[in-house]
């Protein structure tokens, strides 16, 4: 196997693409007692537009139908899979995203016999139009949980004004009227065009053994020919915004803003994104960060709470900032930080080092923990960004980079505001 | 592994772990209160506290300071276990291999400067400070509202439990806001500070000799009369159901049911109590997941949950509003399969298992190791992760059946949407 060490912090992962072109990464992590595996395909909320291999048609698909197949995985013919996973004592469980289905478990006892079924039950659909209808209830119940959530209300909203056409724009489950369009027949091309294991990678972590792992999941997999690329289909999305600002009434006690910038720099992958994305939260640390000037303004004003916060997303073809939490007037917290943006004058490179270090210190603590680990490799993964690389990219960083990247991305014209306002009475 | 106490002689333990595992070392500072009229004042205390020192004198500069400290991450939360009222001061410091410097001293001494050195006025908080930390107080107790799925839960426990202590909500109540100043607070967070109990654990790869050292160099002070905290009444007779409906603007119902178990946390029913609840709603395998989501696609999520300390159970799940009877009867109907004994050996051995994983995985984070011990001392038991593991393997289905006996519903309450007919 080829391995990539970092010697910095003294940690080693193991790679080796299998025949079939599932790429399989390990790391063994002494003295852990649990075991956590992920075993992921590129398909997300995304991809409802696609040219399958060997066809010369494109395909469209309902809205929410990768989240959808990532439920019914779980049901095969013999019966549920979580059963399995119980019986073996693990907790198994699947998540999507705007690019990724991701099924995983976490043990503490079995590991082998868990990996083996992980390997096993990705590999075998069972769609019946039984089976299928009857998943529609319980993610109608899903929608709604969401639907009630002023925080994924104002995200989502945020989302869909910054994005013309742009997929990320849509909910990931999609709505109760378009998982009703959803059928076997739908699920199975979805399924045969993107769980081919060459669309595929497995992460495996814990106090485990290199080759017993790499066997258990050699041998379980299919033997399979490359079936070649998948072509997906993105509307061609403008750089502007879609509209500046987006209000909705919802049981909140107190106005929730997202104040969101459109990231207009994309379609770079691997250490060129990595270290945008770096660029991108240092500069927003240094503009509102808890050390900031502008943070302890706002904060004594009474315009922000400790609920405030911001991160940045970025895919490779998508990104965006969010600075969000909850105001008694949001308009006013978005015009003091669009201002203190413009002005510039909180950029002190001393700031710049001590974020920096703060960063280092992040870093480290993604290792505590097993299942950080494999959530960061398999998110990096799918940017084409090795986890390991992190802090080279970091410490290359200049502060010229981060006032650069701020000039661009943190401006008036990139931004857009959703807001959760209180119902009247 | 063993835990190593270190008394530091003033009603504070000092607790250290030793583990090489992790590429930090967190330490976590708790402060115990009864959980009673004074809730609001004990809530708010730590958000002032993390306003500024008298050494440094901001948030601003705390922040500054533990950037410093390579990102040394600081949370500060207040919670209640039973009828406890818990403070946490946490800290997490990279581990000095990894940045090649020591931090730990540094993190001791900020931890004593946030927690014992406030920014005082005379006899006061800094007046500023109280002003500001009130008014988001109250938001934050406001928006207790926005987290549909917990509110459920926290409101059914307090219906449930109307002039208790448990009651009461874990930040307090916003009409009390008004009678805080920063004097009266000072003067109630001089009388915690002298008499509550607190304990510190120390998690990570780290000598014990130096921790104490250095925990003995900042946390030495004078402290008497510590407060003796008592367990609550656990014991009540429900003598007749109380069904509450509370009418909010929402799509999805929550329904939430809450139980009396008459458990006791530190009685050998206990464990039998914790099989119990994993099979009627801990996971996939268990009975409620089974029947209210795969078998009925009424819910997406439908469990239940115990809170040990005060002795009660509670059963939630989101569905659609017209499902209301529907719901109610099949959890119900769960609840007498097991009080019937029927209980599959899959149930039954799942169970166990879930719990056995959730408990070993504890091991790999240092909070959650701390939290348990933590809950072992409130509980008034002394058992490590493995011996609480064995207690689980004894159970039996007997034992299940007979502790179900026990469990009395108190209270069904319903979030649901404004437009009923």
């Amino acid at each position: 196997m080829q391995q990539i060490y970092n010697e910095r912090i003294n940690e080693r992962i193991f790679f080796q693409e299998l025949d079939n072109g599932l790429k399989v990464y390990i790391m063994l992590k002494k003295g852990y007692t649990k075991q956590f595996a992920i075993f992921a395909t590129h398909f997300g909320s995304n991809d409802s537009k696609f040219v399958v291999p060997g066809d010369t048609e494109v395909t469209e698909v309902p809205d929410g139908v990768a989240h959808f197949l990532e439920h019914k995985m779980f049901e095969e013919e013999e019966g549920s899979i979580f059963e399995e996973f119980s019986r073996l004592g693990a907790s198994a469980n699947a998540y999507t995203n705007f690019t990724t289905t991701a099924y995983l478990f976490a043990s503490t006892d079995n590991f082998y016999d868990n990996l083996k079924l992980l390997v096993k039950f990705v590999q075998n659909p069972y769609f019946t139009d039984e089976n299928v209808e009857k998943e529609k209830g319980i993610i109608a119940q899903e929608i709604r949980m969401y639907q009630d959530d002023p925080n994924w209300r104002v995200y989502f909203n945020a989302l869909e004004a910054l994005y013309h056409v742009h997929p990320v724009r849509k909910d990931i489950a999609g709505t109760i009227e378009s998982i009703s369009q959803i059928n076997k027949e739908i699920l199975y091309k979805c399924y045969y065009t993107f769980y081919h294991p060459e669309n595929m990678v497995l992460f495996a972590v814990g106090d485990i053994d290199l080759d017993k792992t790499l066997n258990v999941i050699r041998e379980n997999m299919r033997r399979e020919k490359k079936q070649g690329e998948i072509k997906r289909i993105y509307p061609e999305e403008p750089s502007s915004v879609y509209k500046k600002e987006v209000v909705q009434d919802m049981q909140v006690s107190l106005p929730l803003f997202n104040l969101a910038f459109k990231d207009t720099d994309v379609g770079v992958g691997g250490k060129n994104l990595l270290k945008k994305s770096l660029e991108i939260q240092i500069s927003l640390e240094m503009a509102v960060g808890r050390s900031s000037d502008l943070y302890e303004k706002l904060y004594s004003e009474g315009l922000i709470d400790s609920t405030f916060g911001f991160d940045y997303s970025g895919e490779i073809d998508c990104g965006y900032s969010i600075i969000g939490g909850q105001s008694k007037d949001p308009f006013k917290v978005r015009d003091i930080i669009l201002t203190s943006l413009k002005n510039r004058e909180f950029l002190k490179s001393e700031d710049f080092e001590r974020i920096k270090k703060k960063y280092i210190g992040k870093f480290l603590r993604t290792f505590n923990s097993v299942d950080s680990i494999a959530y960061s490799f398999i998110n990096f993964y799918m940017k084409d960004i090795d986890l390991l690389d992190y802090l080279d990219v970091l410490y290359n960083i200049s502060f010229e980079d981060v006032t650069n990247r701020l000039q661009n991305h943190l401006k008036e014209e990139n931004s857009v505001i959703s807001i959760v306002n209180p119902i009247k009475k | 592994m063993q835990l190593i106490k270190k008394p530091l002689g003033n009603g504070i333990n000092l607790y250290i772990d030793t583990t090489d595992k992790f590429k930090t070392v967190t330490v976590n500072l708790y402060v115990h209160n009864q959980l009673a009229e004074e809730a609001t004042k004990y809530a708010l205390i730590p958000s002032v506290l993390k306003r500024g020192s008298l050494k440094i004198k901001t948030y601003k500069d705390m922040v500054k300071y533990l950037e410093n400290l390579y990102g040394t991450t600081m949370t500060v939360s207040v919670y209640k276990k039973g009828e406890r009222h818990l403070q946490q001061y946490r800290l997490e410091l990279p581990q000095e291999e990894y940045i090649k410097e020591n931090v730990l001293e540094g993190g001791v001494k900020f931890l004593k400067e946030l927690v014992f050195n406030p920014l005082t006025e005379g006899d006061a908080f800094h007046k500023e400070y109280v002003l500001q930390e009130k008014e988001v107080h109250k938001n934050l107790i406001d928006s207790r509202i926005n987290d549909k799925t917990k509110y459920a839960v926290d409101r059914c426990y307090e219906e449930m439990c109307k002039g208790e202590p448990f009651a009461i909500f874990e930040l307090g109540k916003s009409e009390d806001l008004q009678f805080i100043d920063e004097k009266n607070l000072y003067e109630y967070y001089q009388k915690c500070i002298n008499t509550l109990p607190i304990d510190i654990y120390v998690v990570g790869n780290v000598n014990p000799d130096y921790i104490e050292e250095i925990f003995r160099k900042y946390f030495a002070f004078q402290r008497e009369d510590i407060l003796n905290i008592s367990s609550p009444n656990i014991y009540k007779e429900v003598k007749e159901v109380k069904y509450v409906r509370e009418n909010l603007e929402v799509t999805q119902g929550k329904l939430t049911l809450g139980f009396r178990t008459n458990v006791l946390p530190n009685s050998e029913e206990y464990y039998a109590l914790l099989v119990y609840s994993g099979v009627l709603g801990g996971g996939p395998f268990s009975k409620l997941f089974m029947n209210v989501r795969e078998k009925a696609s009424l819910a997406y999520y439908a469990y239940s949950r115990l809170e040990r300390f005060k002795g009660l159970m509670v059963v939630s799940c989101g569905i659609e509003i017209e499902n209301y009877n529907k719901a109610l009867d099949i959890i119900l109907k769960q609840l007498k399969e097991i009080e019937e004994g029927n209980i599959k050996d899959y149930e039954l051995d799942s169970t166990k298992k879930a719990l056995y994983t959730s408990l070993n995985s504890m091991k790999d984070n240092a909070t959650s190791k701390s939290d348990y011990y933590l809950s072992q001392k409130i509980a008034g038991t002394s058992l490590d992760i493995d011996e609480f593991i064995k207690e689980i393997a004894k159970v039996t289905k007997e034992d299940v059946v007979e502790v179900s006996k026990k469990i009395k519903l108190d209270t069904v309450y319903f979030m649901t949407g404004k437009k009923e007919e």
